[in-house]
């Protein structure tokens, strides 16, 4: 028995398959793509290819994040917010609060028993979002990748507007300009980010343990600050951009298997691995 | 007879103004650049050369806005709040509430008869609550900043915008624009943002006629006019909204010399 949870986020698709004791066979992770939502079936022929299945042996596929509307083989659709509350507590069983920094939202979640039972979220401004890093990466002519590796270089304490992405923006040009080093606007740029969410998550009570996931998550500059930030450790699953993937496939399981407990006959009519034709 | 300068150095324009005792002889505007005292030193010039002066025939200079401090010849360095004050009370005497939209904030004040500020509220320092966000919709359709208002005005149906973020706004803006929707509906869209965003803002302060708009913002007639709908009242706009901060300060360095009136 195989399931399926498909992660459409705004930047990144992520997918686990997995079998039925969550050993998992297949994790892929694609861009989103500027056709935007078009790449699921695409990131999912990879997925399958890599665990040699077809998509007639999944059982059950749940699709979530940003684009989890405009994915035609899913089974059904769960919110990104249930899907991560449940990758994550698969992952740490302690965990209590979970944050998560995507590429455009950034949301904290308070998880109980493995339950969300309380969340905040930012999906209306960039600053404290993936987004603000790119667009800062490209700024200064940095990979987003190298950014983290970059920072911890850094002696200096540098202060940057963490209110608005455009307005740091042309601060980190002023700054560059001024002679500043590369190390030390970054790190600055980090802290920004940081204060950012962490005054997010404090909208919340925070309690250990306390989980970082999403793309940012890999950036270990953005980890160090988020730490002196919410005056705490920090936990980071090995791949943070697969956690909600990971949930919408356990949760897959877990709808299926009551459904066949109840006897319904809930399953997979024919599905087609065609893009989405959301725009067509 | 004395001449006075005040120069406004913005995050986005510098603004200069020399007067002759109270009446304005002469104003310049330019983009402030990467070097604020550069554009400091470049309008005290410009504006000298307009009415043929020389650094000698100044009594004083105020400098005022976010690069105050770059105005290194000013006699004093006032906040842009007492200024922009100063300035529209000049205007228009009558005003009791002033809004500002700037670069990089936008800004709700109320003044009293002498053009003195007695309540303020300041937006956060946010790109999609300022002029700015304007300037970035006006680069995704490709058009002249002059030209945003009188387009936003044959809007039938502004669109919505789905966040309060001009980053967000701006890949929201490409989309709409290769969907096919009209610029003018985009464009109108920007306005009601920006509107909803400063009314939320005056209803921190009892908003009330007569009511002065100024700040490069109000250099568009779109706005003005959806800012006008969303308070449900007239505004007053100046023929150079921009200026305004700078004769404030202008008016203040005479001021500082020949005390009132």
């Amino acid at each position: 028995m195989y399931f399926a949870g498909v992660d459409i986020g705004s930047t990144m698709t992520k997918i686990v398959l997995m079998e039925k004791n969550h050993t998992v066979l297949s994790a892929i992770k694609g861009p989103t793509g500027p056709e935007h939502r078009q790449l699921a079936n695409e990131v999912m022929k990879m997925a399958l290819e890599q665990a040699s299945l077809q998509l007639d042996e999944i059982s059950y596929v749940v699709a979530t994040g940003y684009g989890r509307l405009n994915v035609p083989f899913a089974d059904r659709q769960i919110t990104e917010l249930s899907c991560h509350a449940r990758g994550v507590s698969s992952l740490f069983p302690d965990v209590r609060t979970a944050i998560d920094i995507g590429g455009q939202d950034a949301k904290c979640m308070k998880i109980n028993n493995g339950k969300m039972v309380d969340f905040v979220m930012n999906d209306k401004c960039a600053a404290g979002t993936g987004r603000f890093l790119e667009i800062i990466a490209s700024t200064l002519g940095v990979k987003v990748e190298e950014l983290g590796d970059i920072s911890l270089k850094s002696t200096k304490r540098l202060q940057i507007s963490s209110i608005c992405t455009i307005f740091a923006q042309q601060e980190v040009v002023a700054r560059l300009s001024d002679g500043e080093n590369l190390e030390d606007i970054i790190a600055g740029l980090h802290d920004a980010l940081s204060s950012r969410v962490a005054g997010l998550a404090r909208r919340l009570k925070i309690e250990p343990d306390v989980v970082l996931t999403g793309g940012v998550a890999k950036n270990a500059g953005i980890v160090e600050a988020m730490k002196k930030n919410l005056g705490c450790e920090l936990l980071i699953p090995e791949d943070p951009l697969l956690t909600g993937a990971l949930g919408a496939a356990i949760l897959a399981k877990e709808y299926f298997l009551k459904a066949m407990s109840k006897g319904e006959p809930s399953l997979p009519k024919a599905r087609r691995l065609e893009k989405a034709t959301f725009f067509e | 007879m004395a001449w006075f300068i005040g120069i406004d150095i913005g995050s986005v324009y510098s603004k200069g103004v020399i007067t002759r005792d109270n009446e304005l002889s002469a104003f310049y505007v330019i983009l402030s650049g990467g070097n604020y005292r550069t554009a400091a030193e470049r309008i005290r010039q410009e504006l000298l050369t307009r009415v043929n002066l020389t650094q000698d025939d100044i009594a004083n200079t105020v400098g005022t806005g976010s690069g105050a401090g770059n105005v290194y010849f000013a006699g004093q360095k006032v906040s842009d709040i007492v200024c922009t004050a100063r300035g529209i009370n000049r205007i228009f005497p009558s005003a009791r509430i002033v809004i500002e939209v700037a670069g990089q904030s936008s800004k709700v004040m109320r003044i009293d008869e002498q053009g003195l500020v007695a309540n303020f509220v300041v937006s956060e320092k946010c790109a999609a609550g300022s002029g700015w966000f304007i300037e970035v919709i006006a680069n995704v359709l490709r058009i002249d900043i002059e030209d945003f208002g009188p387009l936003s005005l044959n809007s039938k149906n502004p669109i919505t915008f789905s966040t309060g973020c001009a980053v967000f706004g701006e890949s929201e803006a490409i989309t709409r624009v290769a969907e096919g929707i009209p610029k003018e509906d985009i464009a109108a869209g920007v306005n009601k943002a920006l509107a909803d965003k400063i009314s939320s803002l005056a209803k921190k302060i009892r908003v009330e006629e007569p009511c002065g708009i100024c700040g490069g913002g109000a250099l568009n007639i779109g706005l003005i006019k959806t800012v006008e709908h969303a308070l449900n009242l007239r505004l007053l706009a100046p023929a150079q909204p921009q200026i305004v901060t700078a004769l404030g300060a202008a008016l203040l360095a005479r001021k500082e010399i020949q005390g009132d009136p």
